[in-house]
């Protein structure tokens, strides 16, 4: 067994041991308060058996391993349902952009520990409602004050800001300049006075993102983490930081066992629904649509412990997957007839069809639409032209609106 | 087995390319389109000279004892390439099949040339549309074999056949000389695959596997066979990728390179995931023989990659506009190649049927 094989059986076995207290059982039926409140304690025991920031600095509490690592343990502990949402966009990027950024050593520090052990969430404060693909249009304004700034403006779709101690956000701090290069990052603290947190209720029930608003929000200036006038370089490099994240064939919806299944037991005009044609062929390209991406994923993974750099077509994850996804979760109601009606607005949407097709729109908007995704994939891996921007090097406050 | 190619794969990647790249170019292919029953003679001269023959058969009768994988890397260069004749494939299962269930004797007789390439073979499993029919036109009666093999890749220069037969009560898989056999050409929209129907009239076979082994033995080579096809329309599909990219960068249409309309950018894009989807399938199910998934992985590689050929066989013409139906700018090479390999080797429907059996576990 190699190296990483042995983290693998260790930390499956760990999560295998975790499962009764904090897992998918144990969450049927909480509020969202009390789920909450079990995440904490599920980030905290993390914390005391050696999970939590498997692949940052030991002087930030972290593991000190690699990213494998941290893929390796993600992946396993995907197959439980633990109340680990709640920290995902926290973990994921404000914390370690903070970790590289803030200039306040000691502070960093301190709430790095308490991000790691579930005490605090951060969140990240860049959409708007006037854009969110394209990021460096944002209007939210940043004014100097005293010796600090002011913040007035908007964001939207912000991720659990509705729990969250801490923010990250980008703001404008001067328009006279094109785009790109009047936006300034700061950390923020969420319960500030003029911070306002609104949930947005989503299509498929649930509100987990919000509108926040600022108003007369005042920082000083140790809040700020680039130079005035660079944050556009630091908002992207939050949203590079990690390219190959734990991946889902599925498109984080239902197995394809699972559509085989109903498939099996459903009735088509008087025969399975599994020797019908047309069923068979979605299931055959469904199959071969995600083998390919799991094998993408294990070539990057393998590529990653020979220390080479995986290639681009990891990209192609989120983009395939999840569309394919939404295809697939329709066509299983299809399947279901009438039988298909049935909701469940607290149902899994990596088990129940209605759940996985009701939420596919969020997954194929949320971190880059697809749209995005191929305009990536056509000028950063093909070269091909960018599009016409007519905005292109004009001030900002001569854009016309 | 490993999914990384290690260097000395990725050798044999980038020299049968130079090679390739070197000695085939579309005004040599083009006029084998207007001529029935002729193949590219420097390509395949170039296979034999290179080794390319000899790469995925046993030491012991005149082969390199490297494997799918291998073989796969040429056979996406030769994708790329438009290859100028079949019987890269054709040969391979022809002796993986003699390899397999074979005497010694008949092992002996054909691997050699096989492997020197000296020898030509073909695969006669189909009829028409059913790449493995259960019950077969050919019939076989005792050592005698009679009827039609319809549209076998290669028939009309191959020396032997490897055909799945009726025989009584049960089916079997037959080695045949094709010395004095008949053949009637196909005139086709791809004439360098030398298309031919073999007939039969009390032609003498060896039986290679008999009964129920005997399909199950033809579908393994049929696999085989598919995961080296996956592979050459894989080469296809990235260099047609390519082709329309580079266009999409020169080419300019209202004032700017056409790849700067997101019609045009988003097509090339989905032609990359496309291919990467295939190519990722083929590296997947090469390193998969021997395996049980095996099947299931050669199925995936097939259907996938037919997708991406295609496709981007489509894609590269309408991006290309009035230029890309030209007879002279040869794109329709491709657009050819990537149907009559879609049809080689079991299309997309068997393909599903396979697959489908088996992830719903009804697996014969």
């Amino acid at each position: 067994m190699s190296d990483l094989e042995i983290y693998r059986a260790k930390a499956a076995a760990w999560l295998e041991s975790m499962a009764p207290t904090y897992g998918r059982a144990a969450r049927k039926g909480l509020s969202e308060a009390d789920d909450l409140a079990l995440g904490r304690r599920y980030q905290k025991a993390k914390f005391e058996a050696g999970y939590a920031g498997i692949n940052w600095p030991t002087e930030y509490g972290g593991q000190g391993l690699t990213h494998l690592e941290k893929v390796t343990f993600d992946a396993e502990e995907m197959k439980h349902g633990f109340p680990n949402f709640y920290f995902g966009i926290s973990l994921g990027m404000p914390v370690p952009v903070l970790m590289q950024f803030g200039s306040d050593k000691e502070f960093v520090k301190e709430r790095v520990l308490k991000a790691l052990q579930g005490e605090e969430i951060w969140c990240q404060l860049f959409s708007e409602p006037s854009g969110g693909s394209d990021l460096a249009g944002l209007r939210t304004r940043a004014e100097p004050d005293g010796n600090g700034w002011k913040i007035n403006g908007q964001k939207v779709w912000t991720s659990w800001a509705h729990y969250s101690d801490y923010g990250v956000i980008v703001v404008r701090t001067d328009p006279t300049v094109p785009k790109h290069k009047g936006l300034t990052y700061f950390w923020v603290d969420m319960k500030a006075p003029g911070v306002t947190v609104r949930p947005i209720k989503l299509a498929g029930g649930d509100s987990h993102v919000n509108e926040v608003f600022f108003d007369d929000v005042k920082i000083s200036d140790d809040h700020r983490m680039s130079p005035v006038g660079g944050g556009f370089a630091v908002a992207i490099t939050t949203l590079m930081i990690e390219r190959y994240v734990a991946t889902d064939s599925a498109g984080f919806g239902p197995h394809l066992d699972l559509f085989v299944d109903l498939a099996k037991e459903t009735l088509l005009n008087g025969k399975p629904a599994i020797e019908d044609g047309r069923i068979r062929q979605q299931i055959a390209r469904n199959h071969a649509m995600r083998s390919g991406l799991d094998s993408i994923n294990v070539r990057a993974r393998l590529m990653m412990q020979a220390g080479m750099i995986p290639g681009a077509e990891g990209s192609l994850n989120k983009l395939v997957a999840v569309r394919s996804r939404q295809k697939l979760s329709e066509l299983a109601i299809d399947l279901q007839g009438t039988d298909g009606f049935t909701f469940d607005e607290h149902a899994s949407q990596k088990e129940d069809w209605a759940s996985s097709w009701i939420n596919a729109p969020t997954g194929r908007i949320a971190g880059g639409s697809d749209e995005t995704l191929l305009n990536t994939i056509a000028e950063k891996v093909l070269g091909l032209p960018q599009d016409h921007r007519p905005d292109k090097g004009i001030p900002f406050n001569q854009i016309p609106a | 087995m490993t999914i990384l190619y290690d260097e000395g794969q990725q050798a044999i990647a980038t020299e049968s390319r130079r090679v390739l790249e070197a000695r085939v170019s579309k005004d040599a292919l083009l006029p084998l389109l207007e001529t029935v029953g002729e193949y590219h003679r420097p390509f395949w001269d170039t296979a034999k000279e290179q080794g390319w023959t000899a790469l995925a058969l046993p030491e012991a009768h005149g082969g390199l004892g490297l494997g799918l994988v291998e073989l796969g890397l040429i056979a996406h260069q030769a994708g790329r390439s438009v290859s100028g004749a079949p019987f890269l494939t054709s040969n391979f299962g022809a002796a993986k099949a003699i390899e397999l269930y074979g005497t010694d004797a008949q092992k002996a007789r054909w691997l050699p040339g096989l492997a020197s390439g000296e020898t030509i073979g073909a695969i006669a499993f189909a009829g028409g549309p059913d790449a493995l029919p259960r019950q077969p036109e050919v019939t076989l009666t005792g050592d005698l074999l009679d009827g039609f093999a319809r549209g076998v890749s290669g028939g009309l220069a191959a020396d032997v056949a490897i055909v799945l037969a009726n025989g009584p009560g049960m089916a079997a898989l037959v080695l045949v000389d094709l010395a004095g056999v008949e053949r009637s050409a196909i005139a086709s929209f791809d004439n360098s695959r030398c298309l031919a129907d073999l007939h039969f009239a009390a032609t003498p076979a060896e039986s290679l596997a008999v009964g129920s082994v005997a399909r199950d033995a033809a579908l393994h080579i049929l696999a085989l066979q598919a995961v080296v096809t996956a592979h050459e329309q894989t080469g296809g599909a990235e260099v047609l990728m390519e082709i329309a990219r580079d266009y999409a960068l020169t080419r300019r249409a209202f004032g700017q390179p056409i790849g700067a309309f997101q019609s045009v950018k988003h097509r090339i894009a989905e032609l990359y995931g496309l291919v990467e989807l295939a190519r990722a399938n083929c590296i997947h199910a090469a390193a998969r023989e021997g395996q049980a998934d095996f099947i299931t992985a050669a199925a995936a590689a097939r259907l996938s990659a037919t997708e991406a050929y295609d496709t981007a066989a489509r894609d590269c013409i309408q991006i290309h506009g009035g230029i890309g139906v030209t007879w002279e700018l040869g794109l329709h090479l491709h657009m050819r190649r990537a149907r009559s390999l879609a049809i080689e080797q079991g299309s997309s429907l068997f393909w599903e049927d396979v697959l489908v059996d088996r992830l719903a576990g009804e697996a014969a």
